[in-house]
C-alpha cells in the first residue's frame, strides 16, 4: 500500500527515470529502500540528489508514513 | 528559558563534526544513526553528538534549519554533509576523508574523539 504511494510520488517527480524501486525493508510498510536512476542526478552532488528524493517524498516523510527512508541515487556521474 | 534554536545553530557551526542522531554514541537507538556513526569512526573523524530523542523539538528545529527531513544529519564545519546513506557513499569511495582533511586540515585524525552535546536543558549528558 505505502509501497504503491511511494512509487506513484517518485514517478511523477522522476518521469524519465531508468530505474525507479521501492522496497519495504522490513515487510511492515514504513521502512523503505528507494532506488531512483534518473538524467536529472546528472551533475548534482549526492546531497542535492538525495534532496530531490526527500523533496518528492516530502509528504508522507513529514505525516510519518515513511518511519526509515534508504535512498540509493543513479545517474548523477557526469 | 532555553533558546533550541540558538543552540542547535551554535553546535552546526561550532563543532567540527556534528552527528545528530538518535541515541548517542555510546546507546545508538537506530540502524541509521549508527550507519552514520560508524563511518564516521571509519574516516576517524571527530565526533559531537546531539542526541535529537529527548524532545521531539530538536528533530523540528534542526530540520527547519537544515532543510533535510530526516535523522541523522552530519555537518563538518557548518555544512550539511547528508543522511546515513550519502556519509557511507562517501566514505567508502574516499571522499568523505578528503572533505575532512580540507575543511579540518590534514592532521585532523589526531583529534579524534567522541562526545555528546545537549542542546536542551533537559538532555541527558
Amino acid at each position: 500500500m505505502a509501497t504503491d504511494s511511494i512509487r506513484t510520488l517518485l514517478a511523477e517527480a522522476f518521469p524519465d527515470a531508468s530505474e525507479l524501486d521501492v522496497e519495504d525493508r522490513t515487510g511492515t510498510g514504513d521502512h523503505f529502500q528507494v532506488t531512483v536512476a534518473s538524467a536529472r542526478f546528472q551533475g548534482l552532488s549526492l546531497l542535492e540528489q538525495h534532496r530531490l528524493v526527500n523533496e518528492a517524498l516530502a509528504t508522507p516523510l513529514a505525516d510519518g508514513t515513511i518511519h526509515e527512508l534508504r535512498i540509493k541515487t543513479k545517474g548523477g556521474a557526469a | 528559558m532555553i533558546d533550541l534554536s540558538s543552540n542547535i545553530r551554535q553546535v552546526i557551526e561550532g563543532e567540527d563534526v556534528a552527528l545528530f542522531m538518535k541515541g548517542t554514541p555510546h546507546m545508538v537507538m537506530c540502524g541509521n544513526s549508527m550507519r552514520a556513526l560508524e563511518a564516521l569512526r571509519r574516516a576517524g573523524a571527530p565526533i559531537s553528538a546531539v542526541d535529537v530523542l529527548p524532545d521531539p523539538a530538536i528533530r523540528q528545529e534542526l530540520s527547519a534549519q537544515s532543510g533535510w527531513p530526516t535523522i541523522p544529519q552530519v555537518f563538518v564545519r557548518g555544512e550539511l554533509i547528508g543522511g546515513a546513506d550519502i556519509v557511507e557513499e562517501l566514505e567508502a569511495s574516499g571522499e568523505l576523508e578528503r572533505t575532512l582533511e580540507e575543511k579540518l586540515g590534514p592532521d585532523y585524525r589526531d583529534e579524534r574523539e567522541e562526545r555528546t552535546l545537549a542542546v536542551t536543558s533537559f538532555a541527558a549528558p
